[in-house]
């Protein structure tokens, strides 16, 4: 008798262990077909030679931000070129890697990757499989081969123009930036939000802090930390608070509201990913890296032959960057952005990328 | 003569009284000597809080279920139950119904670990971690299932954000609320205005309590007397507690083992479950992969520093969830708290003079002058300190503490129900 009872607990305690192993596996890729997508717009039938993988990072599609964005370029993609996208998402930093040899064994012809972090999977498994084409959002390492292609943002642009018009919107003089991870590709967020502020009212104050050091994977999905930041400097005076953290900016929002004040998006237009019209009320602009256009752009070079491996560079000039004006909080200042903009783009404005 | 002998004597309640005002004091000493005023301002205590109360929660979860004789070391998993659930339940039907729902679906994860290490005998960390594991891929697969029919903000790794949030009140007569429309006098805010020693301070602090509290903080609040109340005062309690000390010798009294073993169970897991719902519910408005962050076991932690006492835990859980609100809201302030540091520890050396005690004295002697160098010395402190700054201090409290405490005898001892007939 004892001994089945034993028996028994092992097993149990192995189910537990089986189920959990199985439900973390997302090994298994989904396949998103041309039925998907409902924005407007031609649709064409599926091109069956036109096979794209995409590796999203942690958070994946319905992040409200970065991976949605790279979402939308497929879903465009899928549409308008009948791609044939599988999509894969990390739960944890070790799935990077392996969700790309995955998506390389599956037979797709380009392996696109959402986040800086893939990079040193990245390099294995490009080098390893010349004949298949990479694309990488926002990463870049040394001595790339020739089949990668870094797609870069010049965030630091559109953070500028976003510094500015929290500066002109700010009553107080005082602002805030929450970034997630201490990391150059951040930093650049934090130095042209607070170059653009300064550009406005040379005296502003800027506050700024980061839920975490690099590699520390929970600043990217903390909203309760960035709630509490927030929540401290509005307290203090603050009225705009600009979030470049990932689902962490969410908190930021949330902080927003309660106090009434300025909350600034990222990477898409937060005002449409918004929650509910409380909320809208309360985002001024977002800075937005238009992670969809250049994944589409990426998508549509490779059907038509034309990817070349090196640096991609999406910015002011090409619309790859820009600022939000949904809700229009910024009618009133719109065309003093409109001129930095403008000297942005022609040089007479240097953003800088380092605070 | 008697404060002295009190000093030297062994633990009473009067003695833990005397040292709380002092150390009271000594925090209000060190704001006033360094301008330290966020230390202890109302929005330091207000976030501190909030900060708290899931790892209160948590460690709640583990002291039910270690009083009952069962390490839970699946508390992380069971708050993840309650992450998901309470953004769920919270998203579709609103925050009280989430935070209900996350009740349950911790009770449930709690139930499970029970019938496992009750029923089976399992060794309960395998069972705990296994708790842990499977929570985490179970979740992630509901989001699957319930989230990626393309509703707006949502995936597999997060919830939609939820409409509208639980009420948040301002005390009346102590933080200005309102009492049947008649707006009551802000008390609390016009003497921590004034920046009076001890009087202020005492203010700042209560008044994070008072002012612009959400009522379910309030809510985890009682749940500590509540606790202390259930276990040391009624029958109940004091038969789940002998399940816990000698299971054997309460059984042949006739207490139900078994049965006690699972309720505590459920109650631990319910603990749990609402630390997972404050986290998705009130710390944010929506679920989100990863959101607990290890406080399952932080919260395990504060239970063992708070020597398995509903006190100690919130005391200890308190420690830990200001350290990390001078971290995220008062960041400037954090080098002064070293001067309370050094302040703290020459009553330690008090203490140790006056018990004639070597070891202790040396150690408060080194340890105050090492925090009076860095008050001294330090003007900002290092960004990676900061964010290590709260775990230092349980690590600190756990090693100081450690030799004194008493755990539950029982706790973790595989126990079979008639096993001593």
């Amino acid at each position: 008798m004892r001994k089945s009872k034993r028996f028994a607990a092992i097993a149990l305690v192995a189910t537990f262990g089986l189920v959990a192993a199985a439900c973390g596996d997302d090994k298994t890729a989904t396949t998103t077909t041309a039925a998907t997508g409902d924005t407007t717009g031609s649709t064409v039938a599926p091109n069956p030679d036109l096979k794209v993988g995409l590796a999203f990072d942690t958070g994946g599609r319905g992040d409200g931000t970065f991976n949605d964005s790279a979402a939308r370029g497929a879903d465009q993609a899928t549409k308008e070129l009948g791609a044939t996208v599988d999509e894969l998402e990390a739960t944890t930093a070790e799935d990077r890697q392996p969700n790309l040899e995955t998506l390389t064994t599956n037979g797709d012809g380009l392996v696109l990757s959402v986040g800086f972090a893939f990079g040193d999977g990245l390099a294995v498994v490009a080098k390893a499989n010349p004949k298949t084409m990479y694309a990488n959002v926002d990463g870049f390492y040394a001595d790339a081969p020739e089949n990668v292609t870094f797609l870069s943002f010049a965030a630091e642009q559109a953070s500028y123009l976003v510094g500015a018009a929290a500066a002109l919107k700010s009553t107080t003089g005082h602002i805030g930036f929450i970034g997630g991870q201490e990391i150059d590709l951040i930093k650049a967020f934090e130095a042209g939000y607070t170059a653009g502020a300064k550009y406005i009212n040379p005296d502003i104050k800027v506050d700024v802090q980061y839920l975490g050091a690099a590699g520390d994977n929970a600043a990217w999905g903390s909203p309760d930390k960035a709630k509490e930041i927030a929540l401290g400097w509005y307290a203090d005076g603050a009225d705009v608070i600009y979030t470049a953290a990932g689902g962490s900016g969410a908190g930021t929002i949330d902080a927003a509201v309660e106090a009434g004040k300025w909350a600034i998006g990222v990477d898409s237009d937060q005002y449409l990913t918004a929650a509910s019209p409380d909320q809208q009320k309360h985002i001024l602009t977002s800075a937005i890296k238009r992670v969809d256009n250049a994944v589409f752009l990426t998508i549509k070079a490779f059907k038509e032959g034309t990817l070349k491996g090196g640096f991609q560079m999406f910015d002011l000039s090409n619309d790859g960057v820009g600022y939000a004006t949904s809700g229009g909080y910024l009618d009133d200042v719109k065309d003093k952005l409109e001129a930095i903009k403008a000297d942005i783009i022609s040089g007479k404005i240097v953003v800088p990328t380092k605070p | 003569m008697k404060l002295i002998a009190l000093l030297k004597g062994k633990a009473t309640p009067a003695r833990t009284m005397l040292f709380a005002g002092t150390l009271f004091l000594l925090l209000s000493l060190a704001r006033v000597l360094s301008d330290g005023g966020d230390l202890t301002s109302s929005q330091t205590m207000g976030t501190t809080l909030r900060v708290t109360c899931p790892i209160l929660l948590a460690g709640l979860a583990g002291l039910w279920a270690e009083r009952a004789g069962i390490v839970n070391i699946g508390i992380e998993g069971m708050m993840i139950f309650g992450t998901w659930f309470g953004g769920w339940g919270a998203w579709k039907y609103g925050p009280w119904v989430g935070l209900l729902l996350a009740i349950i679906a911790g009770s449930a994860g709690g139930l499970i670990h029970a019938f496992a290490v009750v029923q089976f005998n399992v060794n309960h960390v395998i069972s705990g971690v296994a708790m842990n594991l499977f929570a985490f891929g179970a979740m992630r697969y509901m989001s699957e299932l319930v989230y990626t029919a393309k509703i707006q903000g949502a995936g597999i790794s997060q919830s939609p954000q939820q409409k509208w949030p639980i009420p948040r009140v301002n005390l009346p007569f102590l933080a200005g609320g309102d009492l049947f429309g008649w707006k009551t006098p802000d008390s609390l805010g016009w003497l921590e205005r004034h920046k009076w020693f001890a009087i202020s301070d005492l203010a700042g602090i209560l008044r994070g309590i008072a002012f612009n509290v959400s009522l379910a903080s309030l809510l985890v609040l009682t749940l500590v007397p509540i606790s202390a109340w259930v276990l040391w005062r009624t029958r109940f309690g004091l038969r789940l507690r002998s399940s816990g000390e000698a299971p054997a010798a309460a059984e042949s009294l006739g207490v139900k083992v078994t049965p006690l073993r699972y309720a505590a169970m459920a109650i631990s897991g319910g603990f749990a479950g609402l630390g997972g719902g404050f986290l998705a519910i009130v710390s944010s408005s929506y679920y989100r992969q990863g959101q607990t962050a290890n406080r399952g076991f932080i919260g395990l932690a504060t239970n063992i520093a708070g020597n398995w006492r509903p006190v100690g835990v919130l005391a200890s859980a308190a420690l830990f969830g200001f350290a990390e609100a001078l971290q995220l809201v008062g960041a400037d302030s954090l080098p002064k708290l070293f001067l309370f540091l050094t302040f703290a520890c020459g009553l330690g050396l008090l203490v140790s003079l006056l018990r004639r005690k070597m070891v202790p004295m040396i150690n408060a002697v080194v340890a105050g002058g090492l925090f009076l160098w860095i008050y001294l010395a330090v003007n900002e402190v290092p960004e990676p300190l900061t964010k290590a700054a709260p775990y230092l201090m349980t690590l600190i409290v756990l090693t100081t503490a450690s030799q004194r405490l008493r755990p539950p005898a029982f706790a973790g001892i595989p126990y079979r129900s008639g096993e001593s007939h």
